[in-house]
């Protein structure tokens, strides 16, 4: 082969990468596996976790096991410290907060509600639910500046509620969505709502005043919950996708990472997605039982 | 040292013109010989068959297709009808258009119909909507002179049911004004949503209403349109079973203008006791159509899913997937062999990487897969060493 072909050759491989376009593959997120979160004794591991809370000031993490009405708390390390079933008075355990005075607020779904558990006194005192007489269905779950955001799974509405009596104070809705809301995060004075029907992202003031409404792409199958990045990206969880979709602060596409499957950094059924505050991006898979933490 | 290469390039273009089908040039009175003409002849002929091109679309020696077709049906028809391959791949496609099935309506050859379509189209779309009654008491008037077309579109829609179009503006197109106004005199609200009472098709109730009726429809209005709205407690006032399922890890309480129920059922009527808006395969498909989708892009799949509520359940599910039960007592229903013996499942016998009990879904996936046995992984080694890390 003389040296003007080995040259072309080479010239053609070294544009591959061009040639190709840019990888919008798995490989290009940057995101690597860190951490697991899981109760390592398995013949008690968890049974369809479906939220994480994360505790900055205590530095922990906190998962609620569904499936065995519990909750189980981790370290940073992903070390298991404590499991707590509230004298097994939890019932279909669905999500959590903490509050400032070291209270936990849970969403029962076994008895359609935000139940507070009291540590010291050892008591759960349950609550349902109303807005303007009708019954609220509770799902999510956010606590911020002393008020508790709650998902109404029925409307498909957030409303925001004062800790103390539990009084509504005010409504994030978007009347001509056809689904309503699944899941909601509150970032940087904002809150930002996922419509799973319509693939929009709502981002309210805290005010309840709609600041914008991003569309999302047809390239989502199933979305389930969403995580702002801290630069604003947008992290969409894609439940029978079984992966994770990045949008820019605009909404437009820039890659996905994952895939289906049981081993290290595949996902079945994943259920919420979040950011804790030291770089972690937080998976909780419901099929795979546990909650799996990437770092870039 | 381009020359050899273009002489390589013309040397393969000769041969691939050489190696053609010489077929598609024969005479087609070959084929004729045997075939009778009679039966490729008609008001409208296929445009192949007119210029005796049989061979375009027959391998007059041996083929994988039935038919001795070149190609699978559909792409053999999308060869030459490339709009319409891009068309009906958007919005909501019909299952024999999806399946590649073009011939179900088609006729390939020649007949009678614009369109090259079946004489008796009609008998064609009962072929598969088997659940339809030919006839009823009180027959809506298209529906009886079987023009189906003139509802629904053959190919692909915006509307899961390929409607022409949707919502009410279909039914006002033929029916309204004083008329529509003078059939609902009295109603609390303007009368809107008329799939909720009547059956576009037929009844054995005047005016086309549903054979079911809801109790409070029944009575009056003023059960349900009262203060306080209609919301999912309203309902949940009388169905409290349903309550009990909807308090479940994952619901399908979402929103439909604040009462999820109108989701699925009808307020009003229906055609069984459930009052279901539509087949109970449809109804999951407006908002799960990826689903289906993806089942039917699977190259193995559980055969004949029609109604999703025998697998999952409608209301509420403390399992994954809302599925009714475990992964294996939900199988175990049909597959009774596999329940007796089978790799080790069920309770004690734990997947070491999540401490999840291994199911049949552990390996299964009955919504489809490329592998066979609609199997999650490749069956020959793949799926087993994911377990099995030491071989």
């Amino acid at each position: 082969m003389n040296s003007p072909c080995l040259r072309q050759c080479l010239l053609v491989l070294a544009l591959l990468p061009v040639l190709c376009g840019p990888a919008h593959g798995r490989n290009a997120s940057g995101w690597q596996w860190s951490l697991v979160l899981k109760q390592n004794k398995v013949s008690d591991a968890m049974q369809m976790p479906t939220a994480l809370y994360i505790d900055p000031e205590k530095g922990q993490y906190y998962v609620v096991d569904s499936g065995r009405n519990r909750l189980l708390s981790f370290d940073r390390r992903g070390v298991l410290l404590h499991i707590f079933n509230a004298g097994k008075g939890l019932q279909t355990p669905f999500d959590m907060v903490r509050t400032g005075n070291g209270g936990i607020w849970v969403v029962e779904k076994g008895k359609n509600a935000l139940s507070y558990i009291d540590l010291k006194a050892r008591s759960i005192t349950p609550a349902t639910l109303r807005y303007q007489g009708a019954l609220v269905y509770p799902d999510r779950l956010e606590a911020a500046d002393s008020l508790l955001y709650v998902l109404d799974k029925a409307r498909g509405r957030i409303i925001a509620y004062t800790l103390e009596g539990l009084a509504a104070r005010t409504v994030f809705s978007c009347p001509d969505c056809d689904g309503g809301f699944i899941d909601f995060r509150i970032h940087e004075q904002r809150l930002w709502a996922l419509d799973r029907q319509d693939r929009k992202v709502f981002c309210f003031r805290l005010d309840g005043s709609l600041e914008k409404v991003l569309a999302l792409d047809g390239r989502l199958n199933f979305p389930v919950s969403l995580a702002i990045g801290p630069s604003g990206s947008i992290y969409i969880l894609d439940r029978h996708g079984r992966d994770i979709v990045v949008y820019d602060r605009n909404g437009r596409f820039r890659y996905r990472f994952l895939g289906r499957g049981i081993s290290r950094g595949q996902l079945y059924y994943p259920v919420e997605i979040r950011f804790d505050p030291w770089g972690g991006l937080c998976v909780v898979d419901e099929g795979n039982a546990r909650v799996e933490i990437f770092r870039r | 040292m381009m020359r050899p290469a273009m002489v390589l390039l013309l040397f393969l273009a000769a041969a691939a013109w050489n190696l053609a089908p010489t077929a598609a040039r024969a005479d087609a009175g070959t084929c004729f010989s045997c075939h009778d003409r009679s039966a490729f002849s008609g008001p409208v002929v296929h445009a192949p068959v007119e210029r005796g091109r049989c061979g375009l679309c027959h391998n007059p020696h041996v083929a994988r297709f039935q038919g001795l077709l070149r190609l699978r049906q559909d792409r053999l028809c999308y060869s030459c009808h490339r709009r319409q391959k891009e068309a009906f791949a958007r919005g909501v496609v019909h299952e024999p258009v999806a399946s590649g099935n073009c011939t179900g309506c088609h006729t390939p050859h020649a007949g009678s119909g614009k369109g090259l379509l079946k004489e008796d189209l009609a008998g064609a779309c009962f072929a598969c909507h088997r659940d339809l009654a030919g006839k009823y008491r009180y027959t809506h008037q298209p529906y009886a002179k079987g023009e189906c077309g003139r509802c629904h579109r053959p190919h692909r829609a915006d509307n899961l049911q390929l409607l022409v179009e949707e919502g009410d503006r279909l039914c006002l197109g033929c029916h309204d004004g004083g008329d529509l106004a003078a059939g609902h005199r009295d109603f609390p609200t303007p009368p809107g949503g008329c799939l909720s009472c009547h059956n576009p098709h037929g009844s054995g109730r005047s005016a086309l209403i549903r054979d079911e009726l809801h109790p409070p429809y029944r009575q009056g209005c003023g059960g349900c349109h009262r203060p306080g709205g209609l919301t999912v407690a309203r309902c949940l006032e009388c169905h409290q079973d349903v309550q009990q399922q909807m308090m479940a890890t994952h619901s399908h309480l979402t929103r439909r203008n604040g009462n999820s129920c109108l989701n699925c059922h009808s307020p009003h009527a229906g055609d069984t006791a459930a009052l279901l808006r539509g087949p109970v395969r449809l109804l999951c498909v407006s908002c799960h159509l990826q689903t289906l989708n993806g089942y039917r892009q699977s190259s193995s799949k559980h055969p004949d899913i029609q109604d999703c509520s025998s697998c999952h359940e409608p209301h509420g599910s403390s399992h994954l997937a809302l599925l009714k039960g475990d992964g294996i007592a939900l199988c175990v229903r049909c597959h009774e062999d596999q329940g007796r013996f089978t790799h080790p499942v069920g309770p004690g016998i734990l997947d070491r990487q999540t401490g999840q009990v291994v199911t049949c879904v552990s390996c299964h996936n009955p919504m489809g897969t490329k592998y066979g046995y609609q199997l999650v992984r490749d069956g020959k080694k793949a799926l087993c060493i994911v377990c099995h890390r030491a071989y």
